[in-house]
């Protein structure tokens, strides 16, 4: 801004000098590095609304889908039993990201959907059935709910709250843990009910880097056909998918949990919160 | 191209600023609510699903 206040074509007289071609090869260079000038600054006006401006439009969004599901919760006739693409179905609650990190998570995973947070992928279980409850979420930019899904380690809690229930996930361990894992950190009290997935379930490990083609992370038994583990024997299981690495759609990172425990909101038990996970 | 938009813009020097920074905000409302959300998805570096 200040170059132009300075630069010499403020001072010019009113009238042009009878053109040249000399004139005219300088007014073809001075258009081109304008325009050079010009893409510079759309191209870092566009980072800035990838990085902040998406934020704030899906923090509104967010906050609407959040008071609609509470609407939906608090109305005794309001169970969905076939959310519609963009319905709110369940909070998102993960006690290592701070007691805040608190997302409504709705149906469908199409772009308009992911804008306004984690999207459910429709044909996976829902919370807390055996199979595979699939979200994906962004990673930059539009509340980039999944921003540090790479910071999550084996037993940290991904809490589920639906309209009557919390459902406590746990993330299973890595690959790196899986060996010696029930005498090792299996054995700490918060990993209670978390272990590598018996067989005949493939290898399923907390946390993996796979090709964004790569959809049997998401199959009820990931990474192996259905039928390779009858339906009644399913573990109900959680998993997060989101680009990887940051600020690249190249691969997905993914993170899989399974249930490890469920709080009725109504009845004795009620009363329960994650942030009862939070001091752990 | 800009010299020849500063031209272009009608009264004197201090209405011309303002007319400037009109168009410029404009611009940067388009680019931000129009532009830039069609663009997005098209690009390939946000997208967070499996297929």
């Amino acid at each position: 801004m200040s170059d132009a206040v300075t630069s010499p074509a403020r001072h010019r007289a009113p009238a042009p000098p009878p053109r040249g071609t000399g004139d005219r090869a300088r007014s073809v260079v001075r258009g081109a590095g304008e325009l050079l000038l010009t893409l510079g600054m759309v191209v870092l006006l566009f980072a800035s609304y990838e990085l902040f401006v998406t934020d704030w439009l899906s923090a509104l969004k967010q906050r609407e889908a959040t008071a609609d599901l509470e609407d939906q919760w608090s109305n005794p006739r309001g169970t969905i039993d076939r959310p519609l693409e963009g319905d709110g179905i369940a909070k998102l609650h993960i006690p290592s990201f701070g007691p805040d990190f608190d997302f409504t998570v709705l149906q469908g995973t199409g772009q308009d959907v992911l804008a306004v947070g984690p999207g459910h992928y429709v044909d996976t279980a829902m919370p807390g059935q055996p199979g595979n409850f699939a979200l994906a979420g962004h990673r930059v930019g539009h509340g980039s709910p999944f921003n540090d899904l790479d910071l999550l380690e084996s037993c940290d809690a991904l809490v589920v709250e639906t309209r009557d229930t919390w459902f406590v996930y746990r993330m299973l361990p890595t690959a790196g843990e899986v060996a010696g894992w029930s005498t090792g950190k299996g054995a700490t009290p918060q990993c209670r009910g978390v272990a590598p997935l018996p067989p005949p379930y493939p290898e399923v490990p907390g946390r993996k880097i796979v090709m964004p083609w790569q959809g049997e992370v998401i199959e009820p038994v990931p990474g192996a056909p259905e039928s390779l583990v009858p339906p009644e024997q399913r573990a109900p299981l959680i998993t997060l998918t989101t680009c990887h690495p940051r600020f690249s759609a190249e691969k997905r990172l993914i993170i899989h949990g399974v249930l490890v425990g469920q709080h009725p909101k109504t009845g004795p038990e009620s009363g329960w919160s994650p942030a009862e996970l939070v001091a752990s | 191209m800009y010299g020849w938009i500063w031209r272009q813009l009608p009264g004197p020097t201090a209405v011309r600023v303002a007319e400037a920074l009109l168009l410029i905000a404009v611009v940067v409302a388009l680019l931000l609510f129009v532009v830039f959300p069609w663009v997005e998805p098209r690009l390939p570096f946000n997208d967070v699903t499996t297929v």
